[in-house]
């Protein structure tokens, strides 16, 4: 290595005098010098030597805005040397959306857990009776389980190419796991429109019964009888599943929307927007993914006859009074309140009850 | 081991595509897939430069770090290959790289792309070197056989550089030494130092000193 | 091993199974034929047979609007199933190495995928039908939920194959179609060309007694 001009280590030892004399004068020379320097500039009225380097670096970086330039290639982007946001999309993927993404989904989990062995099974206090009531159509019924049965194909499937290669594909090795991925990314492609569909008609048909109301507040407010005892009245849904209801449609719509961009690389979408348009797809995915989780415990093992109108299309009286208080007593008030007999006669489990009832085949 | 790189030299780059043409020519590549590609900034302005860009084998890759089956692996040369058994198609390395190098056969409905094809570096792939497998997939194994990419052999003014990152850097910066020599030794801007104005000489000069 | 297994014997051996059986069940329900009617002829038979037959296809106005539902999932599943079974690039590339030994022009990929989708939909929402209605749970068999099974994963990994560039999802999807060949000619599957014989059979009745059904 060559020392740097100016430095003191090139001054041989005469005496202390005459080495503190140098030493000054090197110091002035230090000091004078770039005044020197830039005085011999101007005076010269120098050669500007600008790098047209600098220049061109400059805007094939698109430091100043995207300049694409031409080229012969044809394709999508092609004109553009550097994307710069590739290196941003990286790191989010990568050291944030990975470990964060698996953070949340994880500890949603736990949550699940945590709130099941504390709080345990909410009951229903009065204990399932006889008496039923007319909760969802088969139509609705339909609908929800085919949107389920889309979500988490698409879930599962998402998830695997999310995740996959740190938690599966050590132990899977390449070739199980590669194979496992492209059967995952074609899935995903083809259910992902099934799934807008699905979120059509759900919305279309449970969309009345979730616009807020005014008990809802109270709901919130009381903690939608999570915390404490008691429970809080509601009308046919409440504050929480009109909550649940709007994040599907609104997040859902979202995922669909950039769902669509990257499913079909057709119209020209640069790297940008399809980056873009992954990222919030895959936020959005994770947010419905955890609220979906919390929708699956409360519907199944979090809760006693949540699921009965889900599946036969009747539940409790006792459930709706304590969960849907509000609604249960309209019903009861207009006389819907069936008997176990009768609900077993209009679900043809009985041998005289050849009659399927009008109301349940017309949806 | 040497580290492999490409340096295209924006000063001399005619952007005349002979190394596309290389590319296209030495690996068979289906149409669509462009392993390489001249850029023109500002054409026709002053100020035009072109650059030929491909993968630049990168030492930190993000095509490595986004793939989610890790099929892209850099080599002891320091190239940057990929698996196409492993490759499912899905377009992440596309979105990472900044040079947009991964390229997709197709770009169909319903993300049907193919599976990634990009430059090799002339090294072929994890097959077998010159097997007739890795021909059909990767195309041609020169490094193997101890050259170098063809496109940069055959650059006209050798503006494209490819080989050990030691060696072309050395190059370049002897060619960087020159220009600025040039510009001090001719008393033109280094803009202008690249045109060879007839400074000096007599006749009809298109130029106006 | 298994692979070739699958290839080969295995398709030929179903492909058996499946024409031999279609044939024997057609054959056996023609040698059962109709049961003789001696009152004399109102109408054409034949006629009536003909005219059942296409007239079946569009529903009754009271079914169409009490079963919308499934009149609509069941023409959804029933023409995507029709468009991606004989018209979809690679089964149709199939076929013509395989059986025919020529081919006919396929569908575009995008509408092979949109027959799919819609097919996809069709089925999935017939069998929770199925599934949900108290009526057609009770009347299911184990018969309707293996076949309904056996077509929606013959499809389903059809769909994860979609990438065809892995050998080991294309003969899941192809053991898959064999087990399906197989298991048809034994099954309700067979309406697939039964319907044919149960609708001319009945217009034929209906058409001799000069009734319009």
């Amino acid at each position: 290595m060559r020392p740097l001009p100016g430095t003191s280590t090139g001054v041989p030892p005469f005496s202390l005098a005459g080495g503190m004399m140098l030493l000054l004068i090197t110091l002035l020379v230090l000091v004078t010098m770039p005044q020197a320097m830039a005085q011999a500039e101007t005076e010269q009225n120098g050669i500007q030597v600008p790098n047209p380097s600098a220049e061109l670096w400059r805007s094939v970086r698109q430091r100043e805005g995207a300049l694409p330039g031409r080229t012969q290639v044809q394709g999508v982007d092609s004109a553009m040397l550097i994307n710069p946001y590739g290196e941003r999309w990286r790191n989010f993927r990568m050291k944030e959306l990975i470990p964060y993404g698996g953070y949340a989904l994880g500890g949603m989990l736990l949550l699940l857990l945590l709130f099941y062995l504390v709080r345990g099974k909410i009951r229903v206090n009065a204990g399932l009776g006889d008496r039923k009531l007319f909760r969802y159509t088969l139509y609705e019924r339909t609908i929800h389980w085919f949107t389920a049965c889309t979500f988490l194909f698409l879930a599962l499937t998402g998830l695997i190419l999310l995740f996959g290669r740190s938690l599966l594909l050590p132990w899977m090795g390449p070739e199980l796991f590669s194979l496992l991925a492209s059967a995952s990314k074609e899935g995903h492609n083809l259910f992902g429109p099934l799934f807008g569909v699905a979120l059509l008609l759900v919305f279309f048909r449970f969309v009345r019964r979730n616009i807020y109301q005014k008990g809802d507040l109270t709901w919130l407010l009381k903690g939608g009888g999570i915390i404490g005892k008691g429970h809080v009245p509601s009308h046919f849904f409440n504050m929480g599943e009109k909550s649940m209801f709007w994040i599907l449609v609104l997040v859902g719509s979202v995922i669909v929307g950039s769902g669509l961009i990257l499913v079909f690389p057709l119209f020209g979408q640069g790297r940008i927007s399809m980056e873009l348009a992954h990222v919030s797809h895959a936020v959005t995915t994770l947010l419905m993914i955890v609220v979906i989780l919390g929708h699956i415990y409360i519907g199944s093992v979090g809760m006693e006859g949540a699921l009965d109108g889900m599946t036969t299309g009747y539940c409790d009286l006792n459930w709706a009074r304590e969960h849907h208080a509000e609604w249960a007593e309209r019903c009861e008030a207009d006389g819907d309140v069936l008997d176990a007999d009768e609900v077993s006669q209009r679900r043809g489990e009985t041998v005289s009850g050849a009659a399927v009832s009008t109301r349940e085949s017309s949806a | 081991m040497a580290r492999m790189k490409f340096y295209c030299d924006a000063e001399r780059c005619i952007e005349c595509n002979a190394c596309v043409t290389a590319c296209k020519n030495e690996n068979e590549v289906p149409w669509g897939v462009n392993r390489r590609r001249v850029v023109t900034i500002k054409d026709g302005e002053p100020g035009e430069r072109s650059l030929s860009v491909a993968c630049m084998h990168c030492s930190d890759a993000p095509c490595i770090a986004v793939c989610p089956v890790d099929c892209i692996y850099d080599t002891i040369d320091g190239v940057v290959l990929h698996d196409k058994d492993i490759c499912i198609g899905c377009g992440y390395c596309f979105y990472a790289c900044p040079f947009g190098a991964p390229q997709f056969p197709q770009e169909g409905a319903f993300g049907s792309r193919g599976k990634m094809d990009k430059c090799t570096f002339c090294a072929g792939g994890p097959e077998e070197d010159h097997s007739v497998e890795e021909r059909r997939k990767y195309g041609s194994n020169r490094l193997a056989e101890g050259k170098l990419p063809l496109c940069a052999e055959m650059c006209s003014t050798k503006a494209l550089l490819a080989g050990d990152a030691n060696v072309i850097a050395d190059i370049y910066r002897e060619r960087v030494i020159n220009r600025g020599a040039s510009v001090l030794n001719r008393g033109v801007s280094y803009q202008n130092a690249a045109f060879r104005a007839s400074r000096g000489m007599e006749g009809k000069s298109s130029v106006k000193e | 091993m298994i692979g070739e297994l699958i290839d080969g014997p295995l398709w030929y051996f179903s492909l058996v199974v499946f024409i031999v059986g279609v044939l024997l069940r057609l054959f056996s329900i023609l040698r059962a034929g109709l049961k003789p009617d001696l009152s004399p002829a109102r109408g054409g038979a034949t006629a009536g047979a003909l005219r059942n037959l296409i007239s079946r296809s569009i529903p009754r106005r009271d079914v169409a609007t009490r079963g919308r539902m499934v009149l609509v999932a069941g023409y959804l599943f029933h023409v995507g199933l029709f468009a991606l079974l004989f018209f979809a690039q690679p089964h149709v590339d199939f076929y013509a190495e395989r059986i025919t030994g020529f081919g006919w022009p396929a569908l575009p990929y995008w509408a092979f995928i949109v027959s799919a989708e819609i097919a996809f939909i069709g089925l999935l929402m017939l069998w929770l039908h199925r599934l949900l209605h108290p009526v057609t749970r009770l009347l299911s068999s184990v018969d309707d939920h293996v076949g309904t099974g056996l077509v929606f994963l013959v499809m389903l990994t059809g769909c994860l194959a979609l990438a065809q560039s892995f050998e080991a999802l294309r003969l899941l999807h192809l053991f898959l179609a064999e087990l399906l060949l197989i298991y048809f000619p034994f099954s309700s599957l067979m309406h697939a060309f039964t319907f044919t014989f149960s609708r001319s059979y009945s217009g034929a009745v209906m058409g001799r007694k000069g009734v319009n059904a």
